[in-house]
């Protein structure tokens, strides 16, 4: 019994590490786990159950060890404290040096499986990943019932440690791209993967990008889609999202719920998503380039009407525009802060009060708030959270290029865009390519 | 994978980035009638240099022109390149201020030259340094975005079109061929030539089929009429031989009383400079390819960076649109050599490397 001191000596650092005695009769067995993670009168009474059954009645510990548990093998304190650490429950033996590791009734630390609350789902299933990795294994499999889905499991980091898996479908999948993978996080288990910037480390992507390399979705019918076309899904474990590799641009305005729609609206909602993206990258840099530079584009009466209710904006176009986009950037940022049930006035105060007093009190022109509006809601016509991110700074770049050479900036900033985008690739898979099953087609 | 859509894609907006600016003007200057005789006979030159270069391209499994040249011996490979060189980096030089010139004349009149040679160097530089690939996804990209509108306005351009301005179809000058060797006619392959060296300097892991890149060129013969015959038809031979931009000014009688923009030119053209942006991207690519293989001890980026401040100090010491005129003339007989000697060496080269594959097999 040499384990007892050791796991008494880290009571007094855990405190929720409990030592529990128990009869398993004949043996006086001594039960170790945490309280946070172990649901324990369950447990005992789980075990019990087990004792009585017809095969335990000569030895207990023996049905244990190869029933509901294992039976661990010359127990070190290292591997006791990871079997304790990681949630399991340790049944020592007092009168032999017998230790078994159990799976026992835990304690639910995981919301249902409720809706998603990032993504909106209108006609499609509605289920949501969580944070238990095990539920969200569950869930992607339910959606493909497919022999071909393979399924990696890894454990990151030294520290903080983290289960995570790699799923994909055999024959289906990119090879190049799985190979890659593999190799990758094979090559460097031993890192720590607190947050996604620290996996696209581990992956190998380069730190100062303007788009992930990877996507994530919060639905289990994207992740299965994405899967059925030949690309990789790794689930972390506490991360209700699931990661999808490689991203593309399509992914800002292809999606799997269009599908459920006929095909004239599919066309529909992905041709509106495109202007969407151009509308908001386009928009207050075309404003800056016709009024402050290149106003004889325009038709005499809309150059009229502009300059019009420009009158009495005592600064640049440029600065106008910065002034504004500054407001709204705020307003977006203090809206993922603010609690549910004060977003809503705040949005009425930035959207009505706001933008009728600015224009009002001759800060800004009428124009620019309806060219702004129609930028922000723009922004987010396109699909997931961080692709909305992801194109959110380069009409900062058009902007200032529209105030410099007019609408030829603005021309130059999107070619500088468009070379940026084809720049952009994950493990030599171009984010412009199209992407076709089981290989790809540039 | 097979990547001849989207060298076909570069192939084709390098080419109609050139056309619209500067041709019109030459073809409408070299002959008074019969100009789509010009227009023809320039285009059936093209595409038989193109069939010749893709061909003795073919023959070869995938070198680029460096390679195959190489081949033949370093002293070899270093005197016929060594134009080609030259005549990209005058290429370079010439664009980038005519270009600039055009800017400014048209919707940039205040702001400073040098700003906007600046600013095209710099972007051309940037795409360049990222590679063949990004290029050429960039131009498919472009092309998507851009192509409609340009299509748009060239539809839109037969406006104030007068049928009438098209005859008389031919006059004895014109059957005579005389104004080939004139030195308009000789300027005006500018819009013939750069466009297709790149095809020589595509690497090996950009495969592509030469067959597709001739069959494409056809798109062009419309693009070639339309940019002569639009302001010929619009304001008569006369007028528009007074213009130092034709097709531009043609445009410019384009009203639409349902569009919210007066000057649908302006689009037109800042297309047409996004195709030339990309142009300059690949040339400056190709002549960063040679100078790697003659300098092997220069880093590529560093080079590309060299080449771009030399491009951009040339354009600055160049003060006006007459010398940009005459280093085009000066130009002329590196582009002879890069549009017949090249492909016709290439071929040459080719059939003496086939002819030696079925020796020994």
């Amino acid at each position: 019994m040499n384990m007892l001191p050791f796991l008494q000596a880290r009571k007094e650092l855990d405190s929720d590490l409990f030592l529990h005695r128990m009869l398993l009769p004949p043996h006086a067995v001594i039960l170790a786990g945490f309280n946070s993670l172990i649901d324990l009168p369950q447990t005992i009474l789980m075990l019990q159950q087990q004792a009585q059954s017809a095969v335990a009645v000569d030895n207990p510990l023996l049905a244990l060890g190869s029933g509901i548990g294992s039976a661990m093998k010359d127990p070190t304190e290292r591997t006791i404290w990871d079997a304790i650490a990681e949630g399991h429950l340790v049944v020592l033996s007092e009168s032999s040096d017998r230790c078994i590791k159990i799976v026992p009734v835990g304690r639910s630390l995981s919301r249902a499986i409720e809706s998603p609350s990032t993504e909106n789902v209108l006609r499609g299933a509605i289920s949501a990943f969580n944070e238990d990795l095990d539920t969200n294994i569950g869930l992607v499999k339910k959606h493909m019932l497919s022999e071909q889905l393979r399924i990696r499991p890894y454990i990151f980091g030294q520290d903080q440690r983290r289960r995570t898996v790699l799923l994909y479908m055999e024959g289906k999948v990119h090879e190049h791209l799985l190979r890659s993978i593999l190799r990758k996080i094979e090559s460097r288990k031993a890192t720590d993967i607190p947050d996604l910037q620290a996996l696209s480390d581990l992956l190998g992507f380069p730190k100062w990008t303007l788009f992930t390399r990877f996507n994530t979705t919060e639905l289990p019918q994207d992740a299965a889609y994405a899967l059925r076309n030949g690309k990789a899904v790794l689930l972390l474990d506490r991360f209700p999202f699931a990661v999808v590799l490689p991203s593309l641009l399509s992914d800002m305005y292809i999606s799997e719920n269009d599908r459920n729609s006929p095909s004239v609206f599919r066309l529909f909602f992905q041709v509106l998503r495109i202007l969407g993206i151009l509308t908001n990258i386009l928009m207050p840099g075309l404003y800056v380039a016709l009024v402050s530079v290149n106003p004889e584009v325009l038709r005499i009466e809309l150059a009229l009407s502009i300059a019009g209710s420009r009158e009495g904006v005592p600064y640049p176009a440029l600065i106008e525009t910065l002034l504004m986009l500054f407001v709204l950037e705020l307003t977006l940022e203090s809206s993922i802060r603010l609690p549910k049930s004060i977003g809503p006035t705040i949005t009425m105060i930035g959207g009505i009060i706001l933008g009728q007093a600015v224009v009002q009190a001759k800060l800004v022109s009428n124009i620019l708030i309806i060219v702004l509006a129609a930028t922000t809601i723009a922004n987010f016509t396109v699909i997931g959270f961080h692709n909305a991110n992801a194109i959110r700074l380069y009409k900062y770049l058009l902007l200032v290029l529209s105030a410099m050479y007019g609408v030829l900036g603005l021309f130059v900033g999107i070619v500088l865009i468009c070379a940026y985008l084809g720049h952009v690739n994950s493990f030599g898979i171009p984010y412009l390519s199209r992407w076709k099953t089981g290989g790809r087609n540039g | 994978m097979d990547k001849s859509r989207q060298v076909v894609v570069m192939y084709l907006i390098s080419h109609i980035g050139l056309i619209f600016f500067l041709y019109p003007a030459d073809i409408i200057a070299s002959l008074s009638v019969g100009h789509w005789s010009a227009i023809l006979f320039g285009f059936v030159c093209h595409v038989a240099m193109l069939a010749i270069f893709t061909k003795g391209l073919g023959c070869f499994d995938a070198l680029n022109v460096i390679d195959i040249f190489q081949g033949v011996g370093k002293i070899f490979a270093f005197f016929t390149l060594l134009p080609v060189l030259l005549y990209f980096v005058m290429i370079l030089i010439i664009a980038v201020r005519a270009y600039s010139e055009i800017v400014t004349e048209i919707f940039l009149g205040e702001t400073p030259l040098w700003t906007i040679m600046l600013l095209f160097v710099a972007v051309s530089t940037f795409i360049s340094l990222l590679g063949i690939e990004s290029i050429f996804r960039t131009g498919v990209l472009v092309a998507l975005l851009f192509l409609p509108l340009l299509l748009f306005v060239l539809v839109l351009s037969f406006q104030n079109a007068d049928w009438h301005y098209v005859l008389p179809l031919i006059d004895r000058q014109a059957a005579s061929f005389s104004y080939v060797i004139g030195r308009p006619y000789l300027q005006s392959l500018f819009a013939f030539v750069g466009g297709f060296m790149f095809l020589g300097f595509v690497p090996s892991h950009v495969p592509f089929k030469g067959r597709y890149v001739v069959g494409a060129s056809f798109l062009l013969l419309p693009m070639f009429l339309v940019s002569v015959y639009v302001p010929l038809l619009t304001f008569g031979e006369n007028t528009a031989s007074r213009f130092p931009f034709p097709f531009i000014m043609a445009v410019d009688t384009v009203s639409i009383s349902w569009l919210m923009f007066d000057r649908v030119t302006m689009f037109f053209m800042l297309s047409l400079i996004c195709f030339l942006l990309l142009f300059l991207a690949l040339v400056m690519w190709n002549t960063i390819q040679m100078l790697k293989r003659g300098l092997p001890f220069i880093r590529p980026a560093a080079a590309n960076i060299l080449l771009a401040a030399l491009v951009l100090v040339f354009c600055l010491l160049i003060p006006n649109w007459q010398l940009v005129e005459r280093l085009l003339w000066w130009n002329t007989s590196l582009r002879l050599y890069a549009a017949i000697v090249i492909p016709c060496l290439t071929l040459a080269l080719g059939m003496r490397h086939r002819r030696k594959g079925v020796v020994q097999p």
